[in-house]
């Protein structure tokens, strides 16, 4: 098992926002300098599901992420597409440039080859596109790659904590990090979003303040929206816990796992 | 062996066939997992994949039963599938009743489930492992070799069919299934929310019902439920069994 990833994944984040609380901006720097990338750029989906540009390591890349939307073509607005990543390692090949005419000219013109475009998502909850820009022409290296994962992970969750103004403390984030790809978790996010009649980001933000309000983890939110015995409203601010009786003979009862789940 | 040397011709023809370029990887693993009890004479089958965190997700089971033991398994981060994957070699243990010392909360959830024995077979591409397939049974024994065998061309079969009929592709792409194969399953696992509480069903009717309205449809399972938590589709309860 390699825990590790996420970690070093987290601490790189860490050592970029030098003692501030992470946000998305040190994350998209922490990924462009853990792939030796000349840059990265965030792109988030507003309402109405638009991508638009929001955040870039430097001028320069902000320039080629707006171009690609401008332009209407680019890696960065087909993987939001096709939810799946999107990897071209050299902007001069002749795929490219069959794929993108005008996006390959821009940014062979300022010296990126690879181009790397990763949904930051989960599910049917998609925030935005992590894109990362290489002066080398040539592919990731799988761990390159896998971290380039984490990383999209990371902001997807540090996404949904700067929509709701929260700024949680590293090691609760991690932790929600893992717990997030629990199956109950996905599954309240659907539940609640059929009730509220919200999106499922929206959803999943929900479930993710009410668990920061009340000190308990995403998990047993989750559990509890998926037993009824938790019903959020519109108001998250007033979302209260009610009493629970934890049943000693219910294997999937969150408090006997409790342990073990911060650990996963 | 237990299961006739025709029948096992038919799956691996269903499922090679299952391979074409709109494939659906959740569907087809989830009848990889009902294949693998039915062929080899196991009562469930559960399939698990690494994720880019290296930590093992759930994709498919072919019971509920079998799902809440894989879960306590991911929970408690031990178990027959955690050894196959890390080790990258086949696990098992004839008798669960006596392997408390092994893994002991795998063995509580497997032993009050009904399982008695247990088989645990990798999921190699070249030298990578990218998950594991968990066969359950409610008797104890060893299965024979030949079921072994079995078991394990099924779970290559597994493999080739989330790497997408690409195995000798670049490790890039085998990445970017499997973040395909995970993400799917979130997906679903969102669309089984959604309509638990849409049509007041539980999840695994829910799975069932969108399941079974993909096959009729002829469309992707993941389509399916993606369209059910953006409402773009309604589905509405199956009609009671007769």
């Amino acid at each position: 098992m390699d825990h590790d990833r996420s970690a070093r994944v987290w601490g790189a984040i860490r050592a970029v926002a030098d003692g501030a609380s992470p946000s998305l901006a040190h994350a998209v720097s922490a990924c462009a300098q853990a792939l030796s990338a000349a840059g990265a750029g965030l792109a988030m989906t507003r309402d109405g599901g638009l991508l638009e540009p929001v955040l870039a390591t430097s001028p320069e890349i902000g320039e080629l992420d707006e171009l690609q939307f401008e332009l209407g073509e680019g890696p960065s607005g087909e993987a939001a597409t096709i939810s799946a990543p999107v990897l071209n390692p050299d902007l001069a090949g002749v795929a490219a440039g069959r794929r993108w005419p005008a996006f390959a000219a821009a940014g062979g013109a300022r010296g990126v080859r690879g181009v790397f475009a990763f949904p930051v998502a989960a599910g049917a909850a998609r925030v935005g596109v992590l894109t990362v820009y290489r002066r080398e022409p040539g592919p990731l290296q799988r761990e390159q790659l896998e971290e380039a994962l984490v990383f999209a992970d990371a902001l997807f969750v540090l996404a949904l904590d700067s929509r709701h103004g929260v700024s949680p403390d590293l090691d609760e984030v991690i932790g929600a990090a893992f717990t997030a790809r629990r199956a109950e978790v996905h599954q309240a996010a659907g539940r609640l979003a059929s009730q509220q009649r919200i999106s499922v980001t929206d959803a999943l933000l929900r479930l993710r303040a009410h668990a920061y309000s009340s000190g308990l983890s995403l998990y047993t939110v989750a559990v509890d929206v998926m037993s009824d015995r938790l019903h959020l409203d519109g108001d998250l601010a007033t979302g209260g816990h009610p009493p629970r009786q934890p049943d000693p003979t219910d294997p999937t009862d969150p408090e006997q796992d409790e342990k073990e789940q911060e650990e996963d | 062996m237990s299961a006739s040397d025709r029948r096992v011709r038919e799956v691996f023809i269903e499922l090679s066939d299952t391979l074409v370029d709109d494939f659906d990887v959740i569907e087809f693993l989830d009848r990889l997992a009902a294949h693998c009890s039915e062929l080899l004479g196991v009562s469930a089958c559960g399939i698990l994949l690494a994720d880019h965190h290296g930590a093992l997700n759930l994709v498919a089971a072919s019971t509920e039963q079998a799902r809440l033991v894989e879960l306590t398994q991911l929970q408690t981060l031990q178990g027959p599938c955690f050894e196959a994957f890390s080790t990258g070699r086949p696990v098992q243990h004839p008798d669960l009743r006596n392997a408390h010392g092994r893994w002991p909360r795998f063995t509580a959830a497997a032993v009050s489930g009904g399982y008695l024995s247990v088989q645990a077979l990798p999921m190699r591409l070249r030298d990578t492992v990218l998950g594991a397939v968990n066969l359950f049974s409610r008797t104890t024994g060893e299965l024979d070799a030949d079921t072994i065998t079995l078991g394990q061309a099924l779970a290559d079969a597994a493999t080739i069919g989330i790497v997408h009929q690409r195995a000798l592709a670049r490790q890039e792409i085998v990445t970017e299934q499997l973040q395909n194969a995970l993400n799917s399953r979130i997906l679903i696992e969102q669309a089984k929310g959604f309509l638990s509480h849409s049509l007041d069903i539980d999840v695994d009717d829910a799975f069932a019902l969108m399941r079974s309205y993909a096959r009729a449809n002829n469309r992707r399972l993941t389509e399916v439920a993606d369209d059910i938590v953006q409402t773009r589709l309604t589905l509405t309860p199956a009609p009671a069994p007769e």
